[in-house]
């Protein structure tokens, strides 16, 4: 069967297609454009809200810095110093806001490293994790939906429905945790398969072998992702391909004697799947902040986890570092999901 | 990994494997030994230590000489940021000087903690090139190191891989690798110890260490812990100018409701059902019985047992009448004895504990609620502001306690701006003052245990903290990998929460079969340590980990 996934793009422009308005080059241009100028101000709105919000939390920089050991009033000066404490707070958020349009996250405090440099080691295991998790939840919610949706009220809609929405319900740890006794300990006669801990094995092989290390070490952490999020993915698809069935047009071409998996892959499917992009695109942003949970239950050194750890200490600079890469990617992805559903859907066009 | 700034737990446990000290504890008494010093002398005054450097190697071949020990500790009294480990080891150095292989430090004062410098001695020939220490992560790879390990590789977070430095002045260690993975959930570091992934992991917690007691595989060590839980009192926190600060109750300045409140608290049923029976209640102070030499017990009139009728009796006759509420009021006023107890979030245990504590108290006529704050804010109120009348506190005490002893004295209140600190108590009392002056100068084992043991007696009575348990070590190793394995000290000890590196130079293992298939040139007599992150993350890793962070100068081991 092909992957829902590449049926959806061409099939969508097509179902846009006949009787409607195309959207001029200009028009679509235009809105982008709103939407990219809505999008840098919210940036902007978190720029100023990162910074004035981390300053509100409570706990002294350079005492979290310290550790709590015995440091002088000279160090702590020196360390104000050095980390520009001591300018006035306008100052120090010009300089905020310039180091960070130049790129310029800072130092970690526990690291003593640069931020955007640690983010950039994490970010590779999270894109590869979550994102893998993304594509795999996509592709088996979108299946799953649209066979429930087709015949809903039929034992398969009744038993995936009621099965992802008893897994979305679980929760993250505890799940994680079983499949980890399951699947990695072993239990009675089923023996541990997969390793459940980190990405790689410490003695990792090279070449292929390599990425077959790393690929067993990914099964648990991305089963235990996509059993708790693909539910909403199948609710959304399943709801949707519902609505359009009861359509007029759905109607004639079966009316037409259009076989019932065309009506279905062809005319059904390519509309309802709208809501389900714009959801997909959605999450494509909070991808980039990791699952903390998974990645903390099986030491994922991703993004998640990073975050987890700057809170724990607390280190300021990473947790601001972070959190903004975070609420950007989220306000950049929900930016492009606005641009895709209107070029995708007319209706929202005309409006 | 740079020794001269770290400070968590995790890497100053691995510098103990990989680079030598001055001296090192005895591994059957703990009282300091020859390490890198093969021998030292003291002059009559105190003030000027030679200590002679032995005629080791390096990893590398070249030798070790004095001057890469006065190096080190030049380095550390002169640039700031070297300082950030272990700054106040060296607060008392006049002048290092080195000359062949002798190393000559002479002192502002006297300091009978000299052999027990918690410093590793740097190799001056591969450091001195640093000239940003504060950015320098030291991440170069093989190390040149004189301890047993050398460290090989290391995942930030993920795993440090050590192996056997074959110039090892006590020769090579036992097993070639050593593999120290970390795990950021307990309960994956368990199923990894279970399934055989990882020999050995220790701190574990009670309800951890119940899941592998009955594991045929896995060998579990409940030993005598180093660390000590206690009740902090805010008996009137002030400034080091004697300002008081906080808004701690006043009543806690009594030191009869002090006395109380010890009397109130049944230490027996703590250690029974918060710590699951894995602990030994405290009948002393902040030294943990483990320390044999300078654990204190208290005895005869002084021991305070768990006796209610006896707290009750205190509080009538100090005037703090109970109420028609059955609660107590200030003898001068109508304020009631309500107090705060502030503990940490997301410690499921210390929930636990201010339940018990809140029926004890009550029993009394004190009320106590739970106040639950993020560590950060924790150290803050409880170390620097004083806003909290009582607060959950903790240590693992070194083999010397005079650092654990120091943090109750005047100088380590917060200054007037709240600067500075350090404090574990805001205590400053004049008889303790002088008992650790005292202590400092004297260069007499047996007369400076006693004084030691004076001062935790004089805490023990003043009560500005109340010890409650002493908790176990809770580790395990696989027997069927391990065959030998020796903690310290030598007689029921630590293993992995040890000080020094005794037990991971002596554990030998079985030569495990090499798989078929897999790549040949891996070791296989190697060991797997697994750790629990320092950064602790859901369900804290070990007991009273996410106390202060202040515990981790402390934990330097």
């Amino acid at each position: 069967m092909t992957t829902p996934l590449e049926a959806a793009e061409p099939a969508a422009v097509q179902a846009a297609g006949p009787g409607d308005e195309r959207p001029t080059h200009r028009g679509a241009l235009r809105y982008a454009l709103s939407k990219a100028g809505g999008a840098l101000f919210s940036i902007a709105m978190v720029l100023v809200g990162t910074f004035f919000v981390f300053r509100l939390l409570p706990g002294d920089p350079v005492r979290n810095l310290a550790q709590g050991r015995n440091m002088t009033p000279t160090q702590l000066d020196m360390e104000r110093r050095r980390l520009g404490l001591d300018k006035p707070l306008l100052d120090q958020f010009i300089d905020f806001v310039g180091d960070t349009l130049r790129l310029d996250l800072g130092t970690s405090y526990e690291y003593k490293r640069p931020v955007l440099d640690l983010i950039g080691e994490r970010l590779g295991p999270t894109l590869l994790l979550a994102g893998t998790g993304l594509v795999i939840a996509v592709s088996l919610g979108i299946w799953q939906g649209t066979r429930a949706g087709w015949r809903h009220g039929s034992r398969f809609d009744r038993l995936s429905t009621g099965a992802s929405l008893l897994l979305w319900s679980v929760p993250t740890f505890w799940l994680g945790l079983l499949l980890m006794m399951v699947f990695g300990v072993g239990i009675g006669p089923i023996p541990g398969i997969f390793p459940f801990r980190g990405i790689e094995s410490v003695d990792a092989p090279d070449g292929f072998a390599y990425v077959l290390d790393v690929a067993s070490h990914m099964v648990l952490p991305c089963l235990t992702l996509v059993a708790v999020v693909y539910a909403q993915y199948l609710l959304v698809m399943r709801s949707s391909l519902i609505e359009e069935v009861s359509q007029d047009y759905v109607t004639v071409a079966r009316a037409k004697g259009l076989r019932d998996d065309d009506v279905r892959r062809r005319h059904a499917v390519p509309n309802a799947l709208l809501p389900t992009v714009t959801l997909v695109f959605m999450r494509i942003g909070f991808v980039v902040g990791g699952a903390v949970t998974v990645e903390t239950i099986y030491t994922w050194p991703g993004l998640g986890q990073l975050f987890y750890e700057a809170i724990s200490v607390p280190d300021f600079t990473l947790m601001q570092g972070t959190f903004l890469l975070i609420t950007v990617a989220v306000i950049v992805m929900n930016t492009l999901a606005d641009v895709v559903y209107h070029l995708l859907d007319p209706r929202v066009r005309s409006a | 990994m740079n020794p001269f700034l770290a400070v968590r737990l995790v890497s100053t446990s691995i510098h103990r494997w990989m680079y030598g000290y001055l001296t090192v504890p005895d591994s059957k008494t703990l009282q300091p030994s020859p390490d890198l010093a093969e021998s030292w002398t003291t002059s009559e005054d105190g003030l000027t230590w030679t200590f002679k450097i032995r005629a080791a190697k390096w990893s590398d071949g070249k030798p070790v000489t004095a001057d890469d020990a006065a190096w080190t500790f030049n380095k550390m009294m002169t640039d700031e940021a070297a300082k950030t480990a272990n700054g106040p080891a060296v607060e008392n150095f006049e002048s290092v000087t080195a000359s062949g292989q002798d190393l000559t430090i002479k002192l502002k004062a006297p300091q009978a903690s000299m052999l027990e410098n918690p410093v590793p001695i740097m190799p001056k020939h591969a450091w001195e090139s640093v000239t940003d220490m504060a950015n320098y992560d030291a991440e170069k790879y093989p190390t040149v190191s004189s301890g047993p390990y050398i460290a090989v590789e290391h995942k930030k977070d993920q795993y440090v891989k050590l192996q056997a430095n074959p110039n090892y002045w006590r020769g090579k260690p036992k097993i070639d690798e050593l593999q120290v993975i970390f795990y950021d959930n307990p309960q994956a570091a368990i199923a990894g110890l279970k399934k055989g992934d990882i020999d050995l992991l220790g701190r574990m917690t009670p309800q951890e260490f119940e899941a592998i007691q009955n594991d045929p595989n896995i060998e579990a060590w409940n030993t005598q812990g180093r660390r000590a839980a206690y009740l902090q009192v805010n008996h009137g926190a002030t400034t080091t100018d004697d300002k008081a600060v906080g808004d701690g109750h006043p009543a806690l300045k009594d030191v009869k409701v002090r006395q109380a409140l010890h009397y109130a608290i049944d230490k027996q049923k703590l250690v029974d059902e918060v710590q699951n029976g894995l602990a030994k209640p405290a009948d002393g102070s902040i030294v943990p019985p483990m320390y044999k030499d300078f654990f204190w017990e208290a005895t005869g009139d002084t021991k305070v047992t768990y006796d209610p009728a006896k707290a009750n009796q205190i509080l009538d006759d100090a005037g703090y009448k109970k109420g028609a509420d059955g609660v107590r009021t200030m003898p001068d006023g109508d304020r009631k004895l309500e107090f705060r107890f502030t503990i940490h979030t997301e410690t499921p245990i210390e929930d636990k504990l201010a339940e018990y504590l809140t029926a004890f108290f009550k029993e009394v006529g004190i009320t106590l609620t739970t106040v639950k704050l993020e560590s950060s804010k924790f150290t803050e109120e409880t170390g620097v502001t004083g806003n909290f009348d009582i607060a959950i506190s903790g240590w693992s005490v070194n083999p010397d306690p005079e650092e654990v002893m120091a943090t109750h004295l005047c100088s380590r209140r917060p200054a007037p701006g709240g600067e500075g600190g350090g404090t574990e108590s805001f205590f400053c009392d004049d008889t303790f003052e002088k008992l650790y002056q005292d202590q400092l100068k004297e260069l007499d084992r047996p007369k400076r245990i006693d004084l030691l043991k004076q001062m935790q007696e004089r805490l023990y009575t003043q009560a500005p903290i109340i010890a409650i348990y002493y908790t176990n070590d809770l580790e395990g190793y696989r027997k069927d990998k391990v065959t030998s394995i020796t903690p310290i000290p030598e007689d029921k000890g630590l293993l992995y929460g040890g000080s020094g590196y005794w037990p991971f130079y002596t554990v030998d293992v079985k030569a495990a079969a090499v798989a078929g298939g897999s790549t040949g040139g891996g070791s296989n007599t190697g060991l797997i340590a697994g750790i629990v992150g320092a950064v602790v993350v859901v369900g804290a890793a070990a007991f009273f980990l996410t106390r202060r962070r202040k515990s981790t100068a402390d934990e330097r081991e």
